[in-house]
């Protein structure tokens, strides 16, 4: 193995744990939020006539907040390094952990905007703002976007420096906001929506239609709040998300460092076919293991 | 006076074209997917096409800086990475829904599986539009985010090729390393990029779950807006060449 | 349109001459001068096109356009900055350099009237306002773009964009940024009880936190001159507006406690 690839892989993997810990915290800052999917939930509630005490975020989806905020991350580190032209080790991070601090800033402001804006218009249900639900989770929910958007800052400056991409770092950082908001939208929100927001309900089925909006809104003592949910998602949706990033930043560039050229195109190939059986045999399990829901009808 | 290749201005539109119709490709389970109400990774069309695509677009970026431009690695690496995120994340989406949620991949819209026949609708929980993503949706997605992800590289391709011929577009800026023709042009394409999906989200109008979904039928419809938007979009994009004759 | 509200046709005034006085007065007062201290005054005309651009996404997005509100904004953004770039380069090669904005402006509404014909007539959107609104936030778009870049880069010559705005990357800053700022406030507002002067005040704050963004990005280019007034009156902007989006919300609200338990059944009218 040549050194150049040693340090490449090595700095993948920096790359890739970056990317876990993004995932994680990304997941678990829309739980605290409802952010993206499930907020169609709680934002239902008070239409069907069930007040909650839960955080409504709806800074977009969360594919389309991520870039934002990284964007903002990463144009706030640049502007610091400008400013300290210090380009060693400390002064890159001191910048990046600037640009996650300036980032989560914002995104505290936009969250209390949408919180009180999209309660504010459901007013004829009489949901009513709640400014204690405000103080105490709008902080938990910036800490949990600081950890990510600094991953991200981490894991995009980590590429610029060791030349793995020739995009802007701004860019650069966009684009993977984008792909962690993806994943994290797409399976965080799931054990967060199907699970913990209709605990009351069965086990191993989706929620009925009929019940969308009837969220629970009563905890193991008092109400529930969205911090509540994050402390649930934690032990499954928010690992598996970290998960899911870190493979698809991990996977992406360890196609293009281990191997070069046109044998890159085929590894992803390959690894894409991997999926491909692994998922085939997931779904058999699924299907053998839970059985079915109704009996067979007679033909 | 400097013209634009024509050539890149084709592909450009078909890349748009390519984009439009990987969207249509795509599971889009959109919110109902989170509470397990409809087939689909659970994310809105627009932005789940955007993530693969763009991460398709990261691939080919990196393909055309190291290969030196060369056309058909830089697509197929677009397009490669591109399914590389999807068939990552419609598995991790899927275990998800096996271990987290217990509930089976099943799709409403068919009785049996195309790929694999297996029975669907006797796995659909009730009042759902099934839930996760079964064989044909998964492969369904791939196929869409390859395409989206290599009419995403096309569109880069030649609007870096193009830029790149623009006297002075090679410099680069103080110690920001990315030369100018790299940045616009991944600039373009992203915007690009976001012209034809919402274009062609606004034709899916909320979820479609495959190539097998009844409302993929109003394909057509957006290949000739795509067609139409990315040409515009494509004709501005290129006549900066034309603009600067002299480079800057 | 209810009572005292803003109408149409007042907000694209004050969206145009707005977003273009302050980046002429940006980018002239500027060159005169020769230093960056006025380059707040372009992301001031961004932020009065925000305020435009936010309405044009409330009146189009009430329609409910089957994906989410940040679509239109997504798409309009890319044809924003496509447009703008080719704006500033056509008035560079026809050496009208003091005309570029405008230019800029007027291939934003060719690409938007494209988009808008493209969704209501092909893609058979049934909005009947979609044509003028696409074009509406697609200038608006560019307005946003020009004005916050003007700001970054202290001035909208073709070079001086390229060169500060693109090549370090910041012009997808501005995109994402300035787009969150337009599409934010209706989404965040979103509801059967909308009222538009909350929006619109959360449009401004939002503005001006966009303006912020920019303020830091500038920082990195001109250094102190175009970051420090920048960012101090975009801070105030924030505070002003911030304070009176939630005074409209308290007014608005069904009620806001400091505490408390749910509201019992017969309580909630």
């Amino acid at each position: 193995m040549d050194p150049q690839m040693m340090v490449e892989l090595g700095a993948l993997t920096l790359v890739g744990a970056a990317a876990l810990i993004a995932g994680v915290a990304e997941d678990l800052e829309s739980d605290v939020g409802s952010q993206s999917n499930p907020n169609s939930q709680v934002q239902l509630a008070p239409q069907m006539g069930y007040l909650h005490r839960l955080y409504n975020k709806a800074i977009s989806g969360e594919p389309a907040s991520y870039p934002f905020y990284a964007a903002i991350g990463a144009s706030t580190a640049l502007s610091v390094l400008s400013v300290t032209g210090n380009s060693g080790l400390i002064g890159v991070f001191f910048a990046l952990v600037a640009g996650a601090f300036v980032t989560s800033l914002i995104h505290g402001v936009y969250a209390t905007t949408s919180y009180m804006g999209r309660l504010a218009s459901q007013s004829r249900f009489g949901q009513p703002i709640y400014l204690d639900v405000l103080r105490t989770h709008t902080p938990v929910l910036m800490a949990h976007g600081f950890v990510a958007n600094f991953s991200v800052l981490l894991l995009s400056w980590v590429l610029i420096a060791q030349h793995f991409s020739p995009f802007p770092f701004v860019v650069l950082a966009f684009i993977w906001g984008i792909a962690l908001g993806g994943v994290g939208s797409a399976v965080g929100d799931v054990h967060l929506g199907t699970d913990r927001y209709y605990q009351d309900r069965p086990y191993g089925s989706g929620v009925n239609a009929a019940h969308s909006g009837s969220v629970v809104r009563k905890a193991e003592s008092g109400l529930r709040n969205s911090i509540d949910c994050a402390w649930f998602c934690s032990k499954f949706g928010g690992p598996l998300t970290g998960l899911g990033f870190g493979l698809v930043v991990y996977l992406h560039f360890w196609k293009e460092v281990v191997v070069t050229s046109w044998w890159s195109a085929l590894a992803g190939v390959i690894i894409v076919v991997i999926f491909v059986i692994m998922n085939t045999y997931l779904e058999r399990y699924s299907r053998q293991r839970y059985g079915t829901y109704k009996e067979e009808a007679e033909e | 006076m400097v013209w634009f290749s024509l050539l890149y201005w084709v592909w450009i539109i078909l890349g748009g074209i390519l984009i439009g119709a990987g969207v249509h490709f795509i599971p889009v389970g959109g919110a109902p997917a989170a509470m397990s109400q409809a087939t689909g990774v659970g994310t809105g069309t627009t932005m789940l096409a955007a993530a693969s695509g763009l991460t398709g677009l990261i691939g080919a970026g990196s393909a055309y800086a190291s290969s030196g431009g060369n056309f058909a690695y830089t697509i197929v690496m677009g397009g490669v990475s591109a399914a590389l995120m999807i068939s990552v994340l419609a598995f991790i989406a899927n275990v998800m829904y096996v271990y987290g949620a217990g509930v089976p991949l099943a799709s409403a819209k068919v009785k049996y599986d195309p790929i694999t026949k297996w029975r669907q609708d006797l796995y659909v929980s009730r009042g759902t539009e099934g839930h996760g993503t079964p064989m044909s949706s998964f492969i369904s997605g791939i196929i869409g985010a390859f395409l989206a992800g290599v009419g995403g590289a096309l569109v880069y391709f030649a609007l870096a090729a193009s830029y790149a011929g623009i006297s002075g577009f090679n410099a680069t800026f103080g110690g920001y390393p990315a030369p100018y023709y790299v940045s616009l042009a991944a600039a373009f394409a992203i915007g690009i990029f976001f012209l034809n999906c919402v274009m062609a989200s606004y034709n899916i109008g909320g979820t479609i779950e495959g190539f097998h979904d009844p409302k993929f039928r109003r394909l057509p419809k957006s290949i000739v807006a795509s067609l139409v938007v990315s040409a515009v979009g494509g004709l501005f994009a290129l006549l900066i060449v034309v603009m600067l004759p002299g480079g800057i | 349109m209810a009572e005292g509200e803003r109408s149409p046709r007042q907000l694209l005034v004050i969206g145009v001459v707005g977003g273009l006085v302050g980046i002429y007065l940006a980018n002239y007062l500027n060159s005169m001068t020769n230093t960056a201290w006025f380059s707040f005054f372009a992301a001031l005309g961004a932020v009065l096109a925000v305020f435009w651009g936010a309405d044009a996404v409330r009146r189009v997005a009430s329609y409910g356009l089957g994906t989410g509100v940040p679509s239109i904004g997504m798409l309009s953004l890319g044809a924003g900055q496509v447009a703008v770039l080719l704006g500033l380069a056509v008035a560079m090669n026809l050496k009208v350099h003091w005309a570029a904005p405008i230019i800029a402006l007027i291939l934003a509404a060719i690409i938007g009237i494209v988009n808008g014909v493209m969704a209501r007539r092909v893609i058979k959107m049934n909005i009947a306002i979609m044509e003028m609104s696409m074009t509406e936030i697609a200038m608006a778009a560019s307005l946003i773009i020009l004005g916050f870049s003007t700001a970054i880069a202290g001035g909208f010559a073709f070079d001086l964009i390229m060169k500060y705005v693109v090549a370090s990357g910041f012009i997808i800053a501005v995109f994402i940024v300035g787009g969150m700022a337009m599409l934010h406030p209706f989404n965040a507002c979103l509801g059967p009880d909308e009222r538009q002067k909350r929006t619109l005040n959360l449009a401004l704050s939002t503005g001006f936190i966009a303006m912020l963004v920019a303020g830091i990005a500038a920082g990195a280019i001109n250094g102190i001159q175009a970051a420090v007034p920048t960012m101090i009156i975009a801070i105030f902007g924030w505070i002003i507006y911030y304070l009176r989006f939630f005074a409209d919300t308290k007014e608005d609200a069904a009620a806001v406690l400091s505490t408390g338990l749910l509201p019992k059944e017969e309580e909630v009218a």
